[in-house]
């Protein structure tokens, strides 16, 4: 077995279809509000709560993407205990925590398995995006770190956080009860990663910035289109509360909901752009086929 | 029977206006409701899942992209999915049409359980007519709306295998189950 | 209730342990450096097929074993600078070349269509080796001089005999032709060949004879 796993080589039955974040990028559609939208045509609130009209779809959906998140993250920290050697490139108690977050993450697929059939959900059901894997590919333990426990594992706590939410608002006594159960790991998983990464770098400040820097870039990403931000447009909020449990501190908290807001609004100005270009192209061939008549 | 189908090419997604429209004239046949005009109007330039439709002389559905899509493959057209949507709504619309639903409140005023309730309703019947459709989904959405309770599932359970309800008998079920669950 | 203070018997009459066991310090320190190393190579091993197996419910037991294996690693580590060993990197170490070549053989297979291959060789292999291993060590060191370890070697044993019986059983679900018992076979003839030269996880010498 080689060191470092291709993202494109994860293996999956055939009830899965993967794609990448390129292929979603690609999607031109958006729930999103943007300029040349009447007003009352999109929701102005995509928050995942109960009173939204499409919940049990959304919430669904959601679980869905949990449970194949949970997926890769498995496989992130599996393929760390095996892709660095242990001492010369990670010391032995960091496998040993990677080895601990495959038990948690194999226990995170049964638990989201149980909960997508109980809410009617089917594996294999919606698209599988690997992103998440992506992040757990670089060749430096300490950069995998911060984009799957600090990054990733970060992500986990604010969708359980609203999924625990949903529950408990819907009265839902199963997806209240397990959400709860998946968000206490996810805390202990981020703070191994702040920690690790803490102690790793502790006189290697080069190292710390551009681990950080890596977080940064992988955090926008997981807010790409705003899915996730503190802005009522998105579906997931950030979950101050658990992320200061889990080590981060207030301006790192701040930092992703910029960031995050970031990547919302950046969406929109993009699909606006996309739209206006569309509509000219669309103006340019009325004039042309208009003339030729 | 006339069903048109906008736009006619899709850019957003790779749909097929034709397969739409077989589709919807299939459920039309099968529905009893072959004497009615229908439009449906797709908004390819979101992936939500909404449906909606009025009635005036003719059937006019308005549906976001989502609904008709193959969700394991993202802007590719299900038709599973597309057919369970224009299902639920073209049923909805027969109840209004062929009377015993003089009473509902028109589809914007609906309560999100009311909504739910009716939901059920169509998608049984639609289970029925031989559409593919997964039972706990739409019981997970009932449950939703009217609280995770036994008197929740058996008014689901009633709903779900009931023909010729009047909109006053659906309703009732609806709020009696909602009131044991909150009780 | 009894005179507290009237003389017991510092050992109840059922209490059976005996004082003397087959391994001094240095022999016990050997083999749990021996046994650390092994279960290090298996969690690694593990966690690194998780992304390669296309069947849920494989990917699923191997994350969960992965942890078991580690905790076991963990343990040994624990318990080396108790035998004197106050650097366990130095007794960290396989019990020969040919267990060396017995992980490298075992971690070769990767293609998602080698799940037979992977499995066979941790759960029909591998870790009934590890259960002789463990259980030698159990029957043979003295009960009271080496309670630690015999009480580490309890709790593993436990969880080596609960994950031999989900491999096995997972095995006995995937393998539904001839030609699949074949390649089972092979490969394990292959692997067994190996660690027959290894001698077993503590070498020449696991199961006590020479």
């Amino acid at each position: 077995m080689r060191k470092f796993f291709p993202v494109e080589e994860l293996a999956r039955d055939e009830r899965f279809n993967k794609i990448t974040m390129r292929d979603r990028m690609g999607d031109p559609r958006t729930a999103l509000n943007v300029s040349n939208d009447a007003p009352a045509k999109r929701p102005t609130n995509l928050r995942l709560t109960p009173d939204r009209s499409d919940a049990s779809d959304g919430a669904r959906s959601l679980m869905h993407g949990i449970f194949v998140g949970e997926i890769q993250a498995l496989e992130g920290a599996g393929r760390t205990c095996w892709d660095f050697e242990t001492g010369t490139e990670a010391p032995f108690a960091l496998k040993l925590d990677m080895a601990r977050q495959c038990w948690d993450e194999a226990r995170h697929v049964e638990i989201s398995v149980k909960l997508s059939d109980w809410m009617g959900g089917e594996i294999g059901q919606y698209a599988e995006n690997t992103v998440l894997f992506e992040a757990a590919c670089s060749t430096d333990p300490v950069l995998r770190l911060a984009g799957v426990n600090r990054a990733l594992e970060g992500l986990a706590i604010d969708v359980f956080t609203t999924m625990k939410e949903f529950g408990d608002l819907a009265g839902d006594p199963y997806l209240e009860f397990c959400e709860d159960w998946m968000l206490a790991d996810e805390v202990t998983h981020v703070k191994m990663g702040s920690d690790w990464l803490r102690k790793i770098t502790e006189h290697d400040p080069d190292r710390r910035k551009k681990a950080l820097e890596f977080q940064s870039v992988v955090d926008k990403l997981f807010s790409y289109g705003g899915t996730r931000s503190e802005s009522q447009e998105s579906p997931i909020g950030l979950a101050r509360r658990f992320r200061e449990l889990a080590g981060f501190t207030d301006d790192e908290v701040d930092d992703i909901a910029q960031l995050s807001m970031q990547a919302l609004n950046e969406r929109k100005s993009a699909v606006a752009q996309a739209r206006a270009d569309q509509m000219r192209d669309a103006a340019a061939q009325f004039a042309t086929s208009a003339a030729a008549e | 029977m006339t069903v048109s189908v906008t736009p006619a090419t899709f850019s957003y997604v790779a749909f097929d206006a034709e397969l739409i429209r077989s589709i919807a004239a299939g459920l039309l046949a099968a529905l009893g409701m072959a004497d009615h005009d229908v439009t449906i109007d797709v908004d390819e330039t979101t992936p939500l899942a909404r449906i909606s439709c009025t009635i005036d002389e003719s059937i006019h559905v308005h549906v976001d992209s989502g609904a008709f899509e193959d969700t394991r493959k993202p802007r590719q057209q299900s038709e599973t999915a597309t057919a369970t949507a224009l299902g639920r709504v073209l049923l909805r619309a027969r109840d209004r049409l062929v009377g015993g639903f003089g009473e509902a409140p028109p589809d914007k005023e609906l309560s999100l359980a009311q909504v739910a309730a009716w939901e059920t309703y169509c998608i049984g019947r639609l289970q029925r007519f031989g559409v593919p459709v997964n039972q706990q989904r739409w019981r997970y959405n009932f449950r939703n709306r009217h609280g995770f309770s036994d008197a929740t599932d058996a008014a689901f359970e009633q709903i779900w295998t009931s023909d010729g309800l009047t909109w006053d008998q659906l309703n009732a079920i609806s709020e009696s189950a909602a009131a044991s669950a909150h009780a | 209730m009894a005179d507290p203070y009237k003389p017991r018997a510092p050992f109840a009459p059922w209490d059976r342990r005996t004082l003397p066991g087959i391994f001094d310090v240095e022999e016990s320190a050997r083999r749990v450096g021996n046994y650390k190393w092994a279960e290090m190579k298996l969690f690694e091993a593990l966690g690194g097929w998780v992304a390669t197996v296309p069947e849920l419910d494989v990917k699923m037991r191997l994350g969960t074993h992965c942890y078991k294996h580690a905790w076991h690693a963990e343990l040994w580590h624990k318990r080396l600078p108790e035998l004197r060993e106050m650097n366990p990197e130095r007794l960290t170490a396989p019990a020969n070349d040919a267990m060396v070549r017995f992980v490298e053989a075992m971690t070769e297979p990767e293609a998602p269509e080698q799940t037979i291959e992977k499995l066979v060789g941790v759960y029909r292999v591998f870790i009934p080796r590890f259960i002789a291993a463990y259980t030698y060590h159990l029957n043979g060191t003295s009960e009271i001089t080496d309670a630690p370890t015999v009480r580490s070697l309890k709790f593993i044993l436990q969880d080596e005999f609960d994950d031999w019986r989900d491999g096995e059983m997972i095995l006995q679900s995937l393998i539904e032709t001839p030609e699949e018992a074949s390649r089972a076979a092979a490969h394990m003839q292959q692997l067994e060949a190996i660690m027959i030269e290894a001698g077993g996880i503590a070498g020449v010498g696991t199961l006590g004879a020479s």
